[in-house]
């Protein structure tokens, strides 16, 4: 066993630091919250730049040929300056499931745009229940000789407004299981007969309802099988599940550092009011949720960068991370008193973004429900 | 980054299991994974001799001691082993193998390691030790133990009461803390360590039964008792620092051990649900009942992510700030979690005695339902390794 991270994790990780720090501090984050794009392309453009979109990619498409880990640490990184920007969705239902189930010609012609920064790719998936399951895909695939035309509404696709492409679960027959008939159609954004719509959300990101309308997808643009592709789907989520949980163990660990940050400085009664118990214990709680989800993380990613993913240990992980970043963003306000509940202050910038990172990848009762059915009930 | 366990690790956890089937009763009772005692004592020792046989009670010591050299991670998962599969005979000299063996190896004498370690490797009754730390106004506040140790030419004579001691009523030897120096500037300085021979004149020990009516701990009270100078562990009022080590190892093992005991009550569980019928379906198609079960799973997987951890750390050379703290907190709150998890399942029946043949899973779930407010409070309360958590590991002012 061993759990440390190698020396270039390391370095990408300091390098992260500094320039997240740097390009994206939170006076750029709240300029985003603002923002109509709600997403800034000059950092974009600095993140292709340094590789990072190209992270996991074989350098055959124009990328560092690194690891799943190696990602879990830039988004750790991500999450601690809670970074606005598609750099998820486009490593996880793009980059991720094209190299994994496109087809040779997909992924030359999909993967090295994502690579050099010139494709954001997102997920449509839930629809009017909200929930990721298969059961609830109800999007209408039409065959139309060899191409398919979709008509249906998608909730919640982060990102819609910017994606140059997206990628959509709908139904093109029915089986013995609800997986079976989904189809998943790589659909260029933008085209005639789709309609986008935003659903303001407290935490300032993007999130929109699609409207398909007759859309069409050619033939060459179904990833995986017709009526198959439920398994690239849940390729999918497993992974997104690990990287918002990094995302999220990333925001938790500096709710952490501000919290205990401030319990040293502030004083009241003539002493730091971390000097009192009622305090110390809820920042190690605090700590103990913090380190969990940590390890949580490390682990799941792990099994997918060494081939062997459990479902197990990446809806621990993800179930966890739900249910700490909630916790650690409630306890560490309440450190704060009245000044955490202000505007000027950054951790309502985390708090606010606790409900869109919970139900990305599946919240915690569907992660519960994985892990019930791999304990055999 | 590796979280997978060496074919070596694998094979262990595999004879561990071949161990428990060959050695243990088929209708084996929970008790010893709760308890981590057995009533059945002479059964306990004859497991804690071939244990012992098999190389596994000191394991991590070197061979010179009996041990065979493993490392912190394989004594880890034989921990988590013999808790998962309820093995007596590692826990009754518990204080022996995790503690005291240990901290002679580093400060001992040459003649205090070749007369006990042996005995304590050996797993004879001869081995069992038990410790006394705590004392009536020595709880959470343990430099301010009063029992006395007062040099008188080679001897030191030991006077004061001890309480909360686990074991003693089975334990040959005691390892002690005392008061040497009663005038230090600081309290925390003025204290040793001994060993001393349970069968000494002027130790008694008195039974304290907990609210439950098992005879666990005891109060031990020391009357005159004379104590070779050759018994002191260490220096002279330097047994604080021993002592935080000490506490160190102590706590090393308490997530394996949690964690395996957890694993096979959550097992446990799911096979309860699977097979019980409840308003006309089974408990396990119950979405509440599913949605507990896999929250317990997340916990599991928790503790052994920290067990892990720290047995890791004490690999690389790293000696533990604040992790053994987090881990015995997260050891507590799973088994707490467990217990009302588990009671709440077994509804009407939870209140069953655990020894009546009523009781559903052989009691083990009353076992934890009893025995997880005692266990918290051991080695540490919540609230000190917190305040330990804040100090040392969030750098925030010393609060006790």
């Amino acid at each position: 066993m061993d759990f440390s991270f190698t020396e270039e994790q390391d370095m990408l990780r300091t390098l992260a630091r500094g320039f997240l720090a740097e390009q994206c501090p939170k006076a750029r984050v709240r300029d985003m919250d603002r923002d109509e794009k709600g997403f800034d392309p000059h950092l974009w453009r600095s993140m292709a730049e340094l590789g990072w979109l190209g992270l996991v990619l074989p350098e055959e498409y124009g990328g560092m040929g690194g690891s799943f880990i190696d990602l879990a640490v830039l988004m750790e990184e991500m999450g601690r300056n809670i970074v606005p920007g598609p750099f998820f969705s486009t490593m996880a239902f793009g980059a991720l499931p094209l190299l994994e189930y496109g087809s040779s010609e997909q992924r030359s012609r999909f993967l090295p745009p994502v690579a050099r920064g010139e494709a954001i790719w997102t997920l449509a998936l839930a629809e009017s229940s909200g929930s990721c399951k298969a059961s609830e895909v109800r999007l209408r695939a039409v065959a139309e000789g060899s191409s398919h035309a979709l008509y249906g509404d998608k909730l919640f696709v982060a990102g819609a407004h910017i994606a140059d492409y997206m990628l959509v679960a709908a139904r093109t027959g029915e089986g013995a299981g609800p997986e079976d008939g989904v189809t998943l159609f790589v659909v260029e954004a933008g085209q005639p007969g789709m309609k986008i719509e935003a659903i303001p959300t407290m935490g300032g990101d993007r999130q929109y309802r699609v409207s398909f309308e007759g859309a069409a997808v050619s033939a060459g643009c179904i990833l995986g099988e017709l009526g198959q592709g439920w398994v690239v789907v849940e390729f999918a989520l497993q992974r997104a599940a690990v990287l918002k949980a990094a995302e999220m163990s990333g925001a938790c660990q500096a709710v952490l550092d501000m919290s205990s940050a401030y319990a040293r400085e502030r004083v009241q009664f003539d002493r730091p009011i971390g000097s009192f118990q009622a305090i110390q214990h809820k920042l190690a709680d605090m700590l103990i949720d913090v380190e969990a989800v940590q390890y949580l993380v490390y682990q799941a990613a792990w099994g997918i960068s060494s081939g062997s993913p459990s479902p197990w240990q990446i809806s621990a992980a993800k179930a966890k991370a739900n249910e700490a970043y909630q916790r650690v963003c409630i306890d560490g306000i309440s450190t704060h008193g009245a000044i955490g509940y202000t505007m000027d202050h950054d951790i309502g910038l985390y708090y606010r973004r606790v409900k869109a990172a919970e139900f990305t990848a599946g919240d915690t009762d569907f992660h519960r429900e994985v892990i019930a059915t791999e304990l055999g009930l | 980054m590796d979280f997978g366990l060496s074919e070596k690790e694998l094979a262990l956890k595999e004879e561990i299991r071949r161990f428990a089937q060959a050695e243990l009763p088929a209708d084996w009772r929970r008790t010893t994974l709760i308890d981590w005692e057995c009533p059945d004592f002479e059964f306990e020792m004859s497991i804690s001799r071939k244990l012992a046989q098999k190389g596994w009670l000191v394991m991590s010591w070197p061979e010179e001691y009996g041990g065979r050299g493993a490392s912190v991670m394989e004594q880890t998962i034989y921990e988590m082993e013999l808790a998962y599969w309820g093995i007596p005979g590692a826990w009754m000299g518990i204080s022996g193998t995790q503690w005291v063996g240990p901290c002679l190896m580093l400060f001992g004498t040459e003649q205090q390691r070749r007369q006990h370690l042996p005995l304590i490797a050996s797993g004879d009754k001869d081995g069992v030790w038990c410790t006394c730390y705590s004392e009536p106004n020595a709880g959470s506040d343990f430099a301010n133990l009063q029992t006395r140790a007062v040099r008188d030419g080679d001897d030191y004579v030991i006077n004061g009461q001890k309480v909360w001691t686990s074991a003693a009523h089975r334990s040959r030897w005691c390892w002690l803390a005392a008061r040497t120096d009663p005038n230090a500037a600081k309290k925390h300085r003025g204290i040793s360590i001994f060993i001393v021979d349970m069968t000494s004149p002027g130790v008694t020990v008195n039974p304290i039964l907990n609210y439950y009516g098992r005879h666990h701990f005891n109060e031990v009270f020391f009357d005159n008792v004379r104590v070779p100078a050759s018994d002191l562990v260490g220096e002279e009022n330097k047994g604080w620092y021993h002592l935080m080590q000490a506490l160190v190892f102590e706590r090393r093992s308490m997530a394996p051990t949690t964690y395996g005991g957890f694993k096979r009550l959550l097992e446990e569980l799911v096979e309860y649900a699977t097979h019980t019928e409840h308003q006309g379906q089974p408990l396990s198609q119950n979405p509440a009942v599913r949605a507990r079960l896999a929250d317990l799973a997340v916990e599991l997987e928790v503790l052994k992510m920290f067990a892990f951890q720290l047995a890791w750390c004490i690999s690389q050379g790293q000696i533990p700030a604040y992790e053994s703290s987090r881990n015995k907190i997260a050891s507590d709150e799973a088994m707490k979690r467990m217990a009302l998890i588990g009671a709440e399942l077994l509804g009407i029946y939870s209140q069953v005695d655990p020894d009546s043949e009523w009781a559903k899973l052989r009691g083990a779930i009353q076992g934890a339902y009893l025995g997880f407010p005692g266990h918290a409070i051991a080695a540490g309360t919540a609230e000190i390794e917190k305040s330990i958590m804040a100090q040392f590991k969030l750098g925030l002012p010393k609060s006790y």
